[in-house]
């Protein structure tokens, strides 16, 4: 480089790269923004969890109505996450594998509950389902209860997580072609053996992904569901409606317990997700040269 | 790639029968654009076909047909007089490669041309021993033995494209198709893959059928060439019928260099540009038509007999002569010609030649 001329006074750089303080400034100001909007609250919600000890947490988050509350939550999760990896896999496949009328109005609408506010989504399920609605004497004259019960959770979740599964995966499907596919086809395999064999290992990582993010809104999901649970203690209150309720009534320390098991979920998903990439970065990486 | 002789027992390799492949009146229209118009083609079991032809021909649409990953809109593909109308790709026993190789990504070489067999009902599934036997018989095939366990991230262009054909060959296919099977790699590997490619068709005897859209290719290789255009079969035949006696101007513009003028035949003299060309082709009567002639096939004549003349616009180097660019005539028609190097032209300067060998096409 010695011997390259260059004009007295003049300092060669890349063209990407800009002046050191500008670089320090900037990094300054996201590591600043990230701390005040992030990290702080997060810190604050274990520490005024922890602020009277483990043993008072321990009892917080171990009353009843708090634990009916955790396991109605898990229950959710484990319906409407099933529910929708199945519906997210089929609407990828024919969006990313056919061409059909109506193609781009799909991808729109599975789009719709990421614009629509979750507060409006459950009160969908109130005018279809409630008392009042269009559907609701029919069901309570058959004894089917789904506002203000468990059905109706469980419907507004899996609204509000519809599109997280079907999103991971329809990229990479289209990106990804049928060539796969048809070349199992012709060495004779069946179309089941076609999905299970190629395609879905084609797109397993994406659909982990897609799996954790949908598990972690299932769980913390709290306008549409507040809107159709009703609130009924220790029967109708997921986690997030009971970390409202506990904070309403002042119980700050029980409030910040369960609101801290909800952040060691947040942060259980982040960790795991981060293993993934780290652990199969190869293989995720082939998966998505090639 | 040239140590193929020392597999003896080739007929573990290749055996479900090869058979004769007709297609009767095969179109297709994908929407209202059509891509195949009632071709029709009759090959014989063993023969080694090329689907030659420029991109939006149909020639990978009839490939595809033929697979059984596309339905025609009319027409019939018999399969060793079988009609396959119906009969779904699972079921046809063909093994078919593809341009970009579509391997199994997640999936080592082994399990990649194991595949074939393992997804067979199991009443048809040979024993895991017996698969892994033929796996590594096809991987010593294609010269990869000692790649079973590498991922096909972790091989090269050339290296996947074998590992494709081991396993279209894997499950012993009555029919071989490929699409463009060489068209993503670099020209030496072409030139080696097509050398085994030969080898292993006359070793294994399969009826195979490959699209491509190089000329040389397909010269080099095929038992016969079909040429197509436009979703039209233009013509079938060797690569000295092709070559030498073409059927139409296309077929002759498209295989070799060649160069295409619009003349006139008055009573057995053909005019360029209204001037006797010194060519004459046994016809009476008026009529205009198409005069082609191949670069290399003409001599330069004295200016004051007949002959075609141009004026040159552009010399290059051409392999061991100069390649002439030539304008004809006021209407500024283009002719190319090769002259040796020490009679090249100045930019500018007329030229009169004659074509030693030449076609007239009907206008």
């Amino acid at each position: 480089m010695a011997d390259v001329a260059v004009p007295s006074g003049a300092v060669f750089t890349g063209a990407a790269t800009e002046k050191r303080a500008v670089r320090i400034a900037l990094t300054t100001v996201a590591l600043v923004f990230l701390a005040i909007f992030l990290l702080l609250p997060l810190v604050s919600v274990f520490y005024e969890a922890f602020r009277s000890g483990f043993g008072v947490f321990l009892k917080a988050i171990s009353d009843r109505d708090t634990l009916a509350a955790v396991r109605l939550t898990v229950l959710v999760a484990a319906v409407s996450v099933p529910a929708n990896l199945i519906f997210g896999l089929a609407a990828s496949w024919a969006i990313a594998k056919y061409e059909f009328r109506g193609k781009s109005f799909l991808i729109t609408l599975i789009d719709l509950p990421f614009s629509v506010s979750p507060v409006t989504s459950g009160l969908i399920y109130v005018l279809l389902f409630g008392a009042h609605g269009y559907l609701g004497p029919f069901l309570q004259s058959h004894g089917i209860q789904v506002i203000f019960a468990v059905p109706g959770i469980v419907l507004a979740t899996i609204f509000v997580t519809f599109p997280f599964i079907a999103r991971e995966l329809i990229p990479i499907m289209q990106a990804q072609g049928t060539q796969d596919e048809e070349a199992a086809l012709s060495l004779g395999a069946s179309g089941w053996r076609v999905f299970f064999r190629v395609t879905l290992p084609n797109v397993k990582w994406a659909l982990l992904y897609g799996v954790l993010l949908c598990n972690a809104r299932a769980m913390g999901e709290f306008g549409a569901v507040s809107v159709v649970s009703g609130h009924i203690r220790g029967k109708t209150n997921t986690m997030p409606l009971q970390v409202e309720i506990l904070y309403n009534e002042y119980s700050y320390q029980a409030a910040f317990g369960v609101a801290s098991l909800l952040a060691l979920l947040a942060l259980v998903t982040l960790i795991i997700k981060t293993v993934l990439e780290w652990r199969y970065a190869e293989e995720i990486a082939a998966t998505r040269r090639h | 790639m040239n140590a193929m002789t020392e597999f003896a027992d080739d007929q573990s390799i290749a055996l479900g029968a090869p058979v004769g492949v007709t297609i009767e009146n095969v179109a297709k229209d994908f929407g209202d654009s059509p891509a195949l118009h009632g071709v029709s083609l009759d090959v014989h079991a063993g023969e080694l076909v090329a689907l030659l032809g420029p991109s939006g021909s149909g020639k990978t649409t009839l490939l595809r047909i033929l697979a059984g990953l596309e339905a025609p809109s009319s027409g019939r593909v018999l399969f060793g007089g079988e009609d396959t109308l119906g009969l779904p790709v699972q079921d046809r026993n063909i093994g078919f490669v593809f341009q970009h190789y579509a391997l199994f990504r997640h999936m080592t070489v082994f399990d990649n041309i194991a595949f074939g067999l393992t997804v067979r009902r199991r009443r048809d599934r040979p024993a895991s021993a017996e698969i892994r036997r033929r796996v590594l018989h096809l991987l010593d095939l294609v010269q990869l033995s000692g790649f079973e366990k590498r991922y096909p991230a972790q091989l090269s262009g050339g290296q996947r494209q074998r590992v494709a054909l081991a396993r279209a060959l894997a499950i012993e296919p009555r029919l071989l198709l490929l699409d463009e099977p060489f068209g993503a790699l670099d020209a030496q590997v072409r030139r080696d893959l097509r050398r085994w490619l030969r080898e292993i068709h006359d070793r294994t005897g399969h009826t195979t059928f490959f699209v491509t859209h190089d000329q040389e290719e397909a010269l080099e290789l095929a038992d016969r060439i079909v040429v197509m255009s436009k979703g039209r079969i233009e013509q079938v035949g060797s690569a000295d019928d092709i070559y030498d006696r073409p059927a139409s101007p296309f077929v002759f513009s498209f295989i070799g260099e060649s160069s295409l003028l619009p003349v006139e035949i008055t009573d057995g003299t053909v005019l360029v540009d209204g001037a006797p060309s010194g060519l004459s082709f046994g016809e009476t009567g008026t009529r205009p038509a198409t005069l082609g002639f191949r670069p290399h096939d003409v001599t330069l004549v004295s200016d004051d007999g007949p002959a075609i003349r141009g004026r040159v616009v552009a010399e290059r180097r051409h392999g061991a002569r100069r390649r002439l660019e030539l304008q004809v005539g006021p209407k500024q028609l283009r002719a190319e010609i090769d002259v040796e190097v020490e009679a090249s032209r100045a930019i500018g300067s007329l030229v009169a030649f004659q074509p030693e060998r030449w076609r007239i096409f009907p206008a």
